[in-house]
C-alpha cells in the first residue's frame, strides 16, 4: 500500500494518474503458478562457497560461504560502490559464471545449467528491475510485459489477460502507450511488472530507486515489495541508500559476506 | 495475443524504416537487373528466333541478311530492292521448294505494317514452330482490297470486322510517305496472337498493293485524279521485297539450295534461324558483361545488408541484453537478427522481381515499337523462385556477422547505466 498520497510534484514526476490511490492486488490469481514453482519448500536462493574473481586479476571480488534467501523473505543487500553487489545479482540470475562454489535458485543449481537451458531457467525464475529499467524503447508498455511472457511456459492465450492484469494492479492504465511517453515513476512500475510477468522465484532489484527522487524513493519502494509479496517471489535488493534499510525484513552487509575486492 | 519472435522483428525493423527501406530497396535493384537481364536475354532471343517461324530460306535484295531478316519479318523498317515477281516466279521454278511466300511491304496503316502477300502466307507460313494461323474472327482475305488485322494491330486501332480504313504508303519511319485515301480497305478477318511481330502487322493481298503502286505510276504519268484497277497493274508494277520459302524436311538439300541462291549476287539469303543465332552471339559478350555486373551489384546488395544491420547493432546491444535478461537464449537472438537480414533479402527480391517485370514490360515496348519484335520478358515461376533464393540466401549470409555479434552480446557489460 503506498503511503504517500499524490502530490503536485509527484504527478509532475510521474504523470496526473501516476499513482493510484491503492494498489488491488489478486493475490490467488498472481500467485497459483508461483505456488507450483516453490511446492518443493526450497529456498529461493541458496548460495554455498561462492567465489567470483576476474580474469586476471589477483583476488576473488566475491567470497561468501553460504547465504540462503526464502521464498517470501525480502533481503536489502548493501555495500560500498565496487563491493560487488551488482556482480553478485548478476551470478544469482546466471548471467555470469562463478569461479567456484554454487547458487541454487528454487533448488536447481543456475550454474550448473548450460546455454538456452539456463536463460530458459532464469526466464521463468528470476526477474530483474534495473536501475535505469531496461525497458524496451519503440515497444508498447504491454509489449514490454509481453516480452518477458515470450519466454515463459504460461500458454500464449494467457499472455495478454496477464500483462494487462499486472498493469491494472500497478495502475498503469495505457497498456499501449510507448514508453518513452511514460513519466520516470511509470517507467519504473512498467519495470516491476515486467519482472514479475513470469511469477518468478526471486526478484532481483539492482539500485531500483536511483533514478528517483529521494522523496519518491520510499513510495517505489512500496510499490515493489509488496507486488512482490503478492505474486510469492522473493526479493533481493542491492542499494547504497542506507535509509531504505529498515523495510525490509533482513539486511545483508556485503562487506560481511564477501572478501574485500574491486570491482571494475 | 502474444508477442512473437516476428512481433520483435518487425518492431526492430520499423524502428529503423528509412534505413530498412532504403536497404531492401538495394537489395531490389541488384535482383531487379539480375531478373530483366535474364528474363530479357532469353525472352530476346526466344522472340526473334519465334517470329521466324517455319522459313529456312529468306531471299530478298536488302544489304544484308540481317537487315533482311529484320525488316523482312520483323516489319523493322521498309525493305528496299524490289524483286520483280517475274523473277520470284522463275526462281519458284528453278529450286525445289517445298513452299515459297512472296511478301511485299511497304505500306503502312497509322503507323503499322502492312504486307502484301499471298494465301500461302496462311497456309505455308507458320509464325512460330508448330504454331499455324487462326482467326479470332472473320475469313482470310481472297478478294482485292480485303484486309485481314494482327491480334496486336486490331487492338491498338481498334479494328473490328467491316472497318473500312485507308492506308498510307511508306511506314512509321519512311519520310515523305503519302495517303492511299482513294483506296478503301475492308476488315475481313483478324488474327489470333501469336506472340510475333506478325501480331502488329495487317495483311492483304499483293494485288491490292500493286494496285496502289500502279496508281501512284499512273498519277506520275497521268495527273492527279486518274481512276485506277487491278487491270491497270503492269509487269513492272508487281514487284514483292521478299520470299519466305522452306525446302522441308530435307536438311541436305537445304544446305545445296543455300549454297547455290548465296552463289547468285543478285540475291541476298538469309537462313532465318542462324542469322539470329548469329546476332545473339555478336551481343552474348556484352550480354556476359552485363551478368557479371548484375551479379557484382547482388554482392554489393548483400555488403549493404551487412553494414546496415552491423551498423545498428551498437544501439540493439542493450535491447538484444535485456531479452537475454528475459530468458532469450544466444541462439535466438541469432536467429532473430538472422530472419531480420532474410525478410529484407525477401522483400528486396520479391520488389526485384516487381521492378523486374515493370522494367521488361517497358523494355518490350520500346522493342516493339522501334524494332518490331514482340518480346515476353518473363522467366518460369521456378526462374523467378531461384533469384528469390538466391537473394534470400545471400541476404542470409549477409546477415551472419550481425547475428554472430548479437549471439556473443556481453549481457552484463551492455547492461551498465550510461555515463
Amino acid at each position: 500500500m503506498p503511503k504517500h498520497k499524490p502530490t503536485w510534484l509527484w504527478a509532475a514526476t510521474f504523470g496526473v494518474e501516476a499513482w493510484p490511490d491503492e494498489i488491488h492486488f489478486d493475490p490467488v490469481r498472481l500467485r497459483s503458478r508461483h505456488a507450483m514453482k516453490t511446492a518443493n519448500h526450497h529456498p529461493a536462493i541458496e548460495i554455498d562457497s561462492l567465489s567470483f574473481q576476474y580474469p586476471g586479476t589477483a583476488c576473488p571480488v566475491i567470497e561468501i560461504d553460504r547465504l540462503a534467501i526464502r521464498a517470501d523473505e525480502q533481503v536489502v543487500l548493501t555495500g560500498q560502490s565496487g563491493s560487488g553487489k551488482s556482480t553478485l545479482l548478476h551470478l544469482i540470475a546466471g548471467l555470469m559464471d562463478p569461479t567456484a562454489g554454487s547458487i541454487q535458485i528454487n533448488g536447481i543449481c543456475i550454474n550448473g545449467l548450460r546455454g538456452s537451458k539456463r536463460d530458459r531457467f532464469r526466464g521463468h525464475h528470476v526477474g530483474m528491475v534495473f536501475q535505469t529499467f531496461q525497458l524496451l524503447h519503440g515497444f508498447s508498455v504491454i509489449e514490454n510485459i509481453l516480452a518477458a511472457l515470450m519466454f515463459s511456459d504460461l500458454p500464449k492465450g494467457q499472455h495478454r489477460e496477464r500483462a494487462l492484469g499486472l498493469l491494472e494492479m500497478l495502475g498503469i492504465n495505457t497498456p499501449n502507450a510507448r514508453i518513452e511517453e511514460l513519466s520516470v515513476g511509470q517507467q519504473q512500475r512498467v519495470a516491476v511488472a515486467r519482472a514479475l510477468a513470469c511469477s518468478p522465484t526471486v526478484v532481483l532489484a539492482d539500485e531500483p530507486t536511483a533514478a528517483l527522487d529521494p522523496e519518491f524513493a520510499n513510495t517505489a519502494m512500496d510499490l515493489l515489495q509488496e507486488a512482490c509479496r503478492s505474486v510469492g517471489s522473493a526479493l533481493v535488493c542491492v542499494t547504497h541508500d542506507r535509509s531504505l534499510v529498515e523495510r525490509f525484513d533482513r539486511h545483508e552487509r556485503l562487506e560481511d559476506l564477501v572478501s574485500l575486492g574491486s570491482v571494475s | 495475443m502474444a508477442l512473437s519472435d516476428w512481433n520483435i522483428v518487425m518492431r526492430s525493423m520499423r524502428s529503423r524504416w528509412f534505413s530498412t527501406v532504403l536497404t531492401i530497396l538495394t537489395v531490389a535493384i541488384a535482383s531487379g537487373l539480375m531478373t530483366l537481364l535474364i528474363s530479357m536475354r532469353s525472352a530476346g532471343e526466344d522472340a526473334f528466333k519465334r517470329g521466324t517461324g517455319n522459313v529456312q530460306i529468306l531471299i530478298s535484295k536488302e544489304p544484308g541478311p540481317l537487315a533482311s531478316v529484320l525488316n523482312s519479318m520483323f516489319y523493322a523498317e521498309a525493305p528496299g530492292g524490289p524483286i520483280l515477281y517475274s523473277q520470284f516466279e522463275e526462281l519458284v521454278s528453278s529450286y525445289p521448294f517445298a513452299w515459297t511466300v512472296p511478301t511485299q511491304l511497304g505500306d503502312s496503316y497509322q503507323g503499322s505494317p502492312v504486307m502484301g502477300t499471298t494465301g500461302a502466307f496462311f497456309e505455308s507460313f507458320q509464325p512460330a514452330a508448330d504454331l499455324v494461323w487462326t482467326l479470332s474472327d472473320g475469313v482470310y482475305f481472297d478478294s482485292p482490297f480485303e484486309i485481314v488485322v494482327g491480334a496486336e494491330a486490331a487492338k491498338v486501332h481498334n479494328l473490328h470486322l467491316g472497318d473500312s480504313i485507308t492506308l498510307e504508303h511508306g511506314t512509321a519511319r519512311t519520310m515523305g510517305g503519302h495517303d492511299h485515301g482513294e483506296f478503301g480497305f475492308t476488315v475481313v478477318g483478324i488474327l489470333n496472337p501469336t506472340a510475333t511481330a506478325h501480331d502488329r502487322a495487317l495483311f492483304t493481298s499483293l494485288e491490292s498493293s500493286w494496285v496502289l503502286h500502279a496508281h501512284d505510276r499512273r498519277e506520275a504519268q497521268l495527273g492527279h485524279g486518274v481512276h485506277t484497277s487491278i487491270d491497270d497493274v503492269s509487269d513492272d508494277d508487281r514487284k514483292i521485297t521478299g520470299i519466305y520459302a522452306s525446302i522441308g524436311e530435307r536438311k541436305a538439300a537445304l544446305m545445296q539450295v543455300l549454297g547455290a541462291l548465296r552463289a547468285d549476287p543478285n540475291w541476298t539469303v538469309a537462313n532465318p534461324a542462324s542469322t539470329v543465332g548469329g546476332l545473339f552471339k555478336i551481343v552474348s559478350n556484352i550480354d556476359q558483361v552485363l551478368l557479371a555486373m548484375a551479379i557484382a551489384v547482388m554482392f554489393s546488395s548483400g555488403i549493404s545488408i551487412l553494414v546496415a544491420l552491423y551498423n545498428t547493432m551498437e544501439q540493439r546491444r542493450r535491447q538484444i541484453a535485456v531479452l537475454r535478461v528475459l530468458g532469450a537464449s544466444k541462439m535466438r537472438v541469432f536467429n532473430l537478427v538472422l530472419t531480420e537480414s532474410a525478410i529484407i533479402g525477401l522483400l528486396g527480391g520479391f520488389v526485384g522481381i516487381a521492378i523486374a517485370l515493370a522494367a521488361g514490360t517497358v523494355v518490350s515496348g520500346i522493342l516493339q515499337a522501334r524494332v518490331g519484335i514482340v518480346v515476353n520478358p518473363s522467366l518460369p515461376v521456378d526462374g523467378y523462385l531461384m533469384i528469390v533464393l538466391a537473394t534470400l540466401a545471400l541476404s542470409c549470409v549477409a546477415g551472419i556477422i550481425p547475428a554472430v555479434v548479437a549471439y556473443r552480446t556481453a549481457v552484463v557489460r551492455s547492461l551498465r547505466p550510461i555515463g
